[in-house]
């Protein structure tokens, strides 16, 4: 079963309204169309994708969402699985499904558009508060299959929310995963976003988390990535309304022989936003790591602030860090700085440590934490910070 | 210029006769590209054959590679409106006083002999393409010190530069330095002996002043072990109506424990293209410093690099770039570490303003070998209104193990907490942001010799006050 149209047909898409089967053969057309990225192509100059034809893995399993808590929501607001609230909510979910994440960007996001399985849609109206989180699980049960979950967040204006996407999977076998979102946040709304990335050691996992923030908005958004053998996940924000503030943080934690790529993008297209930016991740192994990230000020986005920076810790002599933060700045009355590092455990810290009597790898491990603790502070929720500093002590050891 | 006669080089003029200008001739090639000019110029320079061919063979690959995708936007370059060779004078001069008197009436305004009397120890000025005025220290030679312009280099000193000529950068490594391989002429040739130290700079002024015309210097310096020198270019031309083209290459080799330090401050008329492929080799506890300043020119695109062959090699890149109206200056710098335990630092300050844009574009790599290796990287620009632009594309790829690698950048305007304490002095707006420009990149005027930064800070000047550019 291969990843055509006629497969894209047979398919049971239930429920689905024909607008929704349209954009999907539009995707398919993208995918059929489009080729495979190559070494030339600077976003995948160092990220090799040599290995991977999705049509191995072309036998879906659909996602929804394991409702693992949904509090009780407010008068108003729709959570509904993906495919329901296009036929129920067709004026609302159209005109913003694949509005910020755009199909023809390259073969992987065609391929997601076009067989995405499932996943939710959530809208929360005008003046909506919900104190309680909203966490979403989303499983894939067997090695060799695609899953591909796609998240719809519109927040109304001066709503207030939680919302945590975890992907998981333990199968042994490849797979083809992505997880992507799209968030819109309305005016004066402020919109905390987790996901955790856990698929299988063996899954390909190529995603788009994507936001648009109008004015005086906030969003933060925490990007966990643990999972996968290739994991390849950009990270957008495009702020549109003056007072707008963008939020991105990451961890990832690579080991054995998984590649991560993040590509994120700062796109300050009016003046008065604010985008803060901070991506930390550790290497073991001979595990990789690539970061290419951009901030771009438009010309008239005067008296934006934007900070980005990128570290990362080495921890064995074969992990490898690629960093690259990259600048486009089209207006003088602005702030911008970035950085990043790549570098191995400071010495002298190690040495502090174990001349206090701690042993070698307790030490490692507590300069681990503490290179960690800064970022880990600024996960949005409770409920999420313990969830990841759960699963980043157990991989630690 | 108009006075000079010139003579009509026809395609089968050599054969027929078999001689060709006189000595008191100027010859001026014809413009545009193909094997006949090459040949001509190669014939005109007596160069040995395997000169000739290393040039036909440059030419066959810069047809082959393609321009550049990346950068400035290169696709207004017409090659076949260029010259590509010419001679303002056929006489080498060996002092001030034998120089001709246009000649010296541009250089008097550049400062150059006021320059050469109080420190200078040589100066070598090259002037449309060939090296006119010329003269080293007694005291150099004696001590084995080669400095001269490339042709002579090639000329006198045949077996030290066959050795070293187009090793760093071959004819292929880019499609400028194949042209430059094709149609080279002038530039400097320094060589430094075992453990000689030369305490005072070597200078060399270039300039263009023919409309149309392209430049195509090329510089080899060799430092020998244990050796120290620091060689000075400066570059300024006059504003011309069309597009001129100039495209060096320029190669160092600092050889065990040697130490080289270049440093140019280029000042082309904002009409000029510049493509200049710098590349240094640096062997086991060597140190190369590039020293670089970009203030003039519509595009430049420069990155000096090092290579840091052996252990304990180190690289330095300081650079400032400044663009106005109508310039992109892509300028940043290159670090390769091949061998472990090598060090490397990139500092740029770029400053744009009146609708100009700086790119600082920079690599760093680290091949499987180089570990415990470090690089570090600042790039401060400076924005002094809402039409210029600044962008910073840093590339690092770290294949070694136990590596550290740094990256830092930062873009802001001039603050007006700044503007404001020195306007409330009494100081004019344009005085005072002259004055924190030249703050701003002062960590790149220290390290100038004096002379220098005095100039730099005076085109700063006439760069803020807009009468250049």
């Amino acid at each position: 079963m291969p990843f055509n149209s006629q497969t894209l047909e047979e398919l049971t898409f239930r429920g689905e309204p024909d607008w929704l089967r349209d954009r999907r053969r539009t995707a398919l057309d993208a995918y059929e169309r489009l080729p495979m990225p190559g070494r030339t192509d600077e976003e995948w100059r160092r990220t090799d994708v040599t290995g991977l034809d999705p049509g191995k893995y072309a036998k879906l399993e659909h996602a929804n969402g394991f409702k693992q808590a949904t509090p009780d929501l407010p008068k108003g607001v729709i959570f509904e699985p993906l495919s329901v609230a296009a036929e129920r909510h067709g004026d609302l979910v159209k005109p913003l499904l694949f509005s910020a994440m755009h199909p023809d960007r390259d073969r992987f996001a065609a391929l997601h558009a076009a067989f995405f399985t499932g996943g939710n849609f959530l809208y929360v109206p005008d003046g909506v508060v919900i104190e309680e989180p909203i966490l979403r699980q989303h499983f894939s049960h067997e090695g060799g299959t695609t899953v591909l979950p796609h998240t719809v967040i519109v927040a109304g204006r001066n709503s207030r929310f939680y919302y945590l996407d975890e992907y998981i999977g333990d199968e042994k076998e490849a797979g083809y995963r992505s997880g992507s979102a799209e968030i819109f946040v309305g005016e004066g709304a402020d919109v905390g976003y987790v996901s955790i990335q856990k698929w299988g050691r063996h899954a390909w996992h190529l995603a788009d988390q994507r936001a648009r923030l109008e004015r005086d908005s906030r969003l933060r958004l925490f990007n966990v990535t643990l999972g996968g053998r290739f994991s390849k996940t950009r990270v957008e924000a495009s702020l549109v309304g003056p007072g707008a503030s963008a939020e991105l943080k990451g961890v990832y934690f690579a080991s054995g022989e998984q590649f991560f790529d993040f590509h994120t993008l700062q796109d300050h297209q009016v003046g008065n936003t604010t985008s803060d930016l901070l991506f930390k991740g550790a290497l073991q192994d001979t595990s990789r790591a690539v970061y290419a990230g951009l901030i771009r000020i438009e010309k008239g986005a005067a008296r934006s602030d934007a900070y980005q920076a990128n570290r990362n810790l080495v921890l064995s002599e074969h992990a490898k860090a690629t960093s690259i933060p990259m600048l486009e700045i089209d207006n003088n009355d602005v702030r911008c700085t970035h950085g990043a590092t790549v570098g191995p455990v400071d010495p002298m810290s190690m040495f502090y440590l174990q001349s206090r009597g701690i042993p070698e790898t307790t030490a490692k491990r507590m300069i681990v934490q503490g290179f960690f603790g800064e970022v880990l502070e600024r996960i949005p929720f409770e409920q999420a910070r313990t969830l990841v500093e759960t699963e980043l002590e157990a991989r630690l050891g | 210029m108009a006075t000079v006669p010139k003579v009509d080089v026809g395609t089968d003029y050599k054969e027929k006769y078999g001689f060709f200008v006189p000595e008191d001739y100027i010859f001026k090639a014809k413009r545009g590209l193909n094997p006949e000019i090459v040949k001509e110029i190669s014939w005109m320079k007596k160069e040995p054959e395997w000169m000739l061919k290393f040039r036909l063979r440059s030419l066959e690959m810069f047809r082959k590679k393609p321009m550049p995708t990346w950068g400035a936007d290169l696709s207004v370059i017409d090659f076949e409106n260029i010259f590509y060779y010419l001679k303002a004078s056929d006489k080498q001069s060996t002092s001030w006083e034998d120089l001709p008197p246009d000649i010296k009436k541009t250089y008097d305004r550049l400062g150059v002999p006021e320059a050469e009397r109080k420190f200078l120890a040589g100066v070598s000025a090259q002037y449309e393409s060939e090296v006119v005025y010329h003269s080293l220290h007694e005291e150099l030679s004696k001590k084995g010190v080669i400095f001269t312009d490339t042709d002579s280099a090639l000329r006198d000193h045949p077996e030290l530069f066959k050795e070293y000529f187009g090793t760093v950068i071959p004819p292929a490594d880019n499609k400028f330095a194949a042209l430059n391989s094709a149609v080279w002429s002038g530039g400097s040739f320094i060589y430094i002996p075992k453990g000689v130290r030369v305490d005072i700079p070597l200078q060399a002024y270039f300039r263009i002043n023919a409309e149309n015309m392209g430049q195509f210097e090329r510089t080899l310096i060799i430092c020998d072990e244990g050796s120290f020198v620091h060689y000075i270019e400066g570059c300024t031309a006059p504003i011309y109506t069309t597009d001129s083209l100039h495209s060096a290459v320029v190669e160092i080799i600092v050889k065990k424990g040697a130490r080289c330090r270049y440093t140019t401050i280029q000042n082309w008329s904002t009409n000029v293209f510049n493509l200049v492929t710098k590349r240094a080799l640096a062997y086991a506890d060597a140190t190369m410093e590039w020293v670089d300043g970009n203030l003039g020119s519509q595009i430049t695109m420069k990155y000096p690099s090092v290579y840091l062959m052996e252990p304990g090699a180190k690289g330095d890149v300081l650079s400032v770039a400044f663009a106005g109206k109508g310039q992109h200056q892509d300028a940043g710098g290159k670090m390769i570490h091949v061998a472990p335990n090598t060090t490397s630092t990139i500092t740029s300050k770029s400053i744009s303003k009146g609708g100009g844009r700086t790119s600082y574009r920079g690599h760093i790599k680290m091949y499987p070998d180089a570990k415990n290796s470090k690089s570090f990287v600042k790039c401060d620009a400076l924005l002094l209104d809402d039409e210029s632009r600044s962008d910073t594309y840093p590339y690092n790829d770290v294949d070694a193990e136990n590596v550290t690698l740094g990256h830092e950048a930062t873009v802001s305007k001039v603050s007006d907490e700044q503007l404001f304490y020195l306007m409330s002095r009494g100081i004019t707006r344009n005085e005072a942001e002259t004055m924190i420009v030249n703050g701003f990149i002062e960590p790149f005027t220290k390290e100038l010799p004096l002379e220098y930064a005095v100039e730099l800070n005076r085109l700063i000047q006439l760069e803020m006050e807009g009468s250049v550019g």
